[in-house]
């Protein structure tokens, strides 16, 4: 058999399989020929196992947990250590540095080979909660978290990860389960991410799990996806409205300034004729005032002046004028018969 | 060398062998978040070994066998429960236990299989009972906080309306009345924690707490939550449309309302311009020409004449008129 060759250090023969107790003679007497190159080999070999058992290095994201037989001895920082061999000291490396995240609702794709055991796809059930208005809301949300005492998160629980999960939902939900959906949706989201984060907190802190809450943060938040559409028109009719609004108002401030603008023209035109109107009879009054007096002084030739001068522009101006004497008969002005009847005084025809 | 007895090589060999596995035995080691029970011919003796390390115990009659100490978790199959209100939920809760007393345990459930079948029994059970006997809103809400929310709300948009600052729509609205709750969420789940522990005591088990993972409606009941949803959307978007045309018509009215009333003020205001000065002059002609009437009435009439005849006018002139009177007779 070939492996006793190798235990040798030699090259080894060819190998008759019929002489069996030949075969096993040769092979003794190799071994004892080469004990002390065997023992030394053991010896070597015993010792490399110590030196590589004994030492270990902590990555700087790591503290190192030691066991000896099972009983927690210490907490190592990053570094080279050493420790008792043979596994008699176990060092359990954590990464404490490192912030973990949780994705409820919802997984991201790069994540894939995270140990996620959940069913692909379809996260609904994570993520629809009832609000305290007794709607339904899609709430996504991630929990990201440290550990932040090895100790504690190896030996506290037998799935710390899965009490992560369980605590975060039940409290989302309970703080969820307080608000109304159109808070949730528009300006809930700082208040329920903070609140969630404490409560998560303090019952991870009950448990005693050693983690660190680092933050919680609302992902997407929805109303459910048979319901988005009446949500969406709830904001439409907000936006019609607005247009109604704005579009009355336009119309207001595109009439009425004109009407203001028309109704000082108005008043305008009235203090024009009010003015107009009171200086032509004061200038009236002024006049008559004026001409009376003189014409009191000789009242009878004043009269009889005013009177032929206005005749005199009258008839001058006149386009046409015919004068008719009574006495001569026979005589057919152009005008025709029925003038001839009118009396002879002063009578204006158009 | 000298020659050896093979029956003592044997004796030898067997002896060692003997002394290496008593020391085997004898020897176990309790990690971290275990405990240990020594059973001498399945019969437990003495207390279970609480903390980790290595401990003796006798060779071959006695064995160990190691028990669970950390958190444990439960998790229960989602359930169909109906609430006192008669509403038709699936609760989905887990819970959060510990081995503190492994003799019971091992007695009682021999292991974790078997506790988990206890679990499931009387967690199941508990949760059920607690569920039906109060109202969904129990299960649902924590506080009353969302009352005084609601209140606020209502303060502060009736606030808003009455110092006319915009809002119009920004209202919410919640279909029918906000029940008050008694118990709430968290206090539920701690009767349930409670009964159940006083329950599984019996079979060395503590429950250190049970959360409410999830609650959702009943598929069909779901059904009819987002058809009511959905109308609830529907009529908060035709009363925010129809506030809005409501504000459009109030505009539209406001704007013929002030172009009337510039325009009758304007109307007013010009005639109440124009009496006046009509009355001012009607003073003044009345006053100036009443200092002789005749004068006025013989001035006036030769000026109307001048006025009211065109140049174009045709005139017959009859040679009896006072203005041919010279004409006619001669001097």
């Amino acid at each position: 058999m070939s492996f006793t060759s190798q235990n040798g250090g030699r090259g080894g023969r060819g190998s008759d399989f019929g002489n069996l107790p030949d075969e096993f003679r040769r092979i003794i007497e190799t071994i004892q020929d080469n004990l002390h190159f065997i023992l030394f080999g053991i010896g070597a070999l015993l010792l490399l196992i110590t030196i590589f058992s004994s030492f270990y290095t902590v990555q700087p994201s790591e503290e190192a947990v030691i066991i000896r037989f099972g009983k927690y001895q210490e907490t190592n920082p990053p570094g080279l250590h050493f420790k008792l061999p043979f596994g008699i000291d176990d060092a359990i490396k954590v990464k404490t540095k490192l912030v973990f995240q949780e994705e409820f609702g919802f997984r991201s794709s790069d994540h894939s080979g995270d140990e996620t055991s959940y069913e692909k796809g379809n996260f609904d059930k994570e993520s629809q909660m009832l609000t305290g208005d007794l709607n339904v809301a899609d709430v996504e949300w991630i929990v990201q978290y440290q550990i932040s005492d090895p100790r504690k998160f190896l030996f506290a629980a037998q799935d710390p990860k899965q009490n992560i999960r369980d605590v975060s939902e039940a409290i989302m939900r309970r703080v969820v389960g307080d608000r109304t959906v159109n808070e949730i949706l528009t300006t809930g989201r700082v208040a329920i991410a903070t609140e969630a984060h404490r409560l998560t907190q303090e019952v991870l802190d009950k448990y005693d799990l050693g983690i660190r809450v680092v933050t919680i943060k609302l992902q997407d938040v929805n109303p459910p996806e048979l319901v988005k559409p009446s949500f969406n028109e709830v904001n439409a009719a907000k936006q019609e409205q607005e247009q109604a609004i704005n579009m009355a108002e336009s119309a207001y401030n595109k009439v009425i300034p004109e009407a203001r603008g028309k109704a000082e023209e108005t008043l305008s035109e009235a203090e024009g004729y009010a003015t107009a109107i009171v200086n032509r009879s004061k200038g009236d009054a002024e006049r008559f005032h004026l001409t009376l007096q003189e014409y009191r002084r000789e009242p009878d030739v004043t009269r009889k002046r005013l009177y032929l001068e206005t005749m005199e522009e009258l008839f001058g101006r006149f386009k046409k004028l015919t004068i008719v004497d009574d006495k001569i008969k026979g005589v057919l002005p152009l005008f025709g018969n029925k003038l001839l009847e009118s009396k002879p005084q002063e009578v204006t025809e158009k | 060398m000298k020659q050896l007895n093979p029956a003592h090589v044997i004796a030898g060999a067997i002896f060692f062998i003997l002394t290496v596995a008593a020391v085997l035995s004898a020897a176990y080691i309790v990690p971290e978040g275990r405990q240990a029970i020594i059973t001498q011919f399945g019969r437990p003796v003495g207390d279970p070994v609480t903390s980790a390390g290595l401990y003796a115990k006798l060779p071959f009659i006695q064995d160990v066998q190691l028990v669970d100490k950390r958190i444990k978790t439960w998790d229960g199959y989602p359930n169909q429960i109906p609430t006192r209100d008669k509403k038709y939920i699936i609760v989905d809760t887990t819970a959060r236990w510990r081995i503190h007393d492994a003799l019971k345990f091992i007695q009682t459930v021999q292991n974790e299989r078997g506790a988990k079948a206890r679990l499931d029994a009387i967690l199941d059970a508990v949760v059920r009972d607690t569920i039906s006997n109060h109202n969904l809103v129990e299960a649902v809400r924590n506080t009353n906080a969302i009352l005084d929310y609601i209140q606020e709300r209502a303060v502060e948009a009736q606030k808003k309306v009455a110092s006319g600052s915009i809002l119009v729509a920004e209202e919410e609205e919640i279909t029918g009345e906000i029940e008050k709750i008694q118990t709430g969420r968290e206090a539920l789940s701690g009767l349930i924690a409670k009964k159940a522990a006083e329950e599984l005591q019996a079979f060395g088990i503590t429950v250190i707490d049970v959360q409410l993972r999830r609650i959702a409606y009943e598929s069909s009941v779901e059904k009819k939550v987002y058809d009511r949803m959905i109308s609830e959307r529907k009529r908060i978007a035709e009363k925010i449309r129809s506030i809005g045309k409501g504000e459009q018509a109030k505009i539209q009215g406001k704007t013929s309302r002030d172009l009337q009333r510039i325009d009758s003020e304007a109307y007013r205001k010009a005639q109440l311009t124009k009496g006046k000065a009509e009355a001012e002059s009607i003073s003044i002609y009345a006053k100036s020409l009443s200092q002789d009437r005749k004068f006025f009435e013989f001035t006036r009439t030769l000026d109307a004449y001048k006025k009211s005849m065109k140049d174009d006018t045709q005139f017959i002139l009859s040679t009896d008129s006072s203005f041919l009177n010279l004409f006619n007779k001669g001097t």
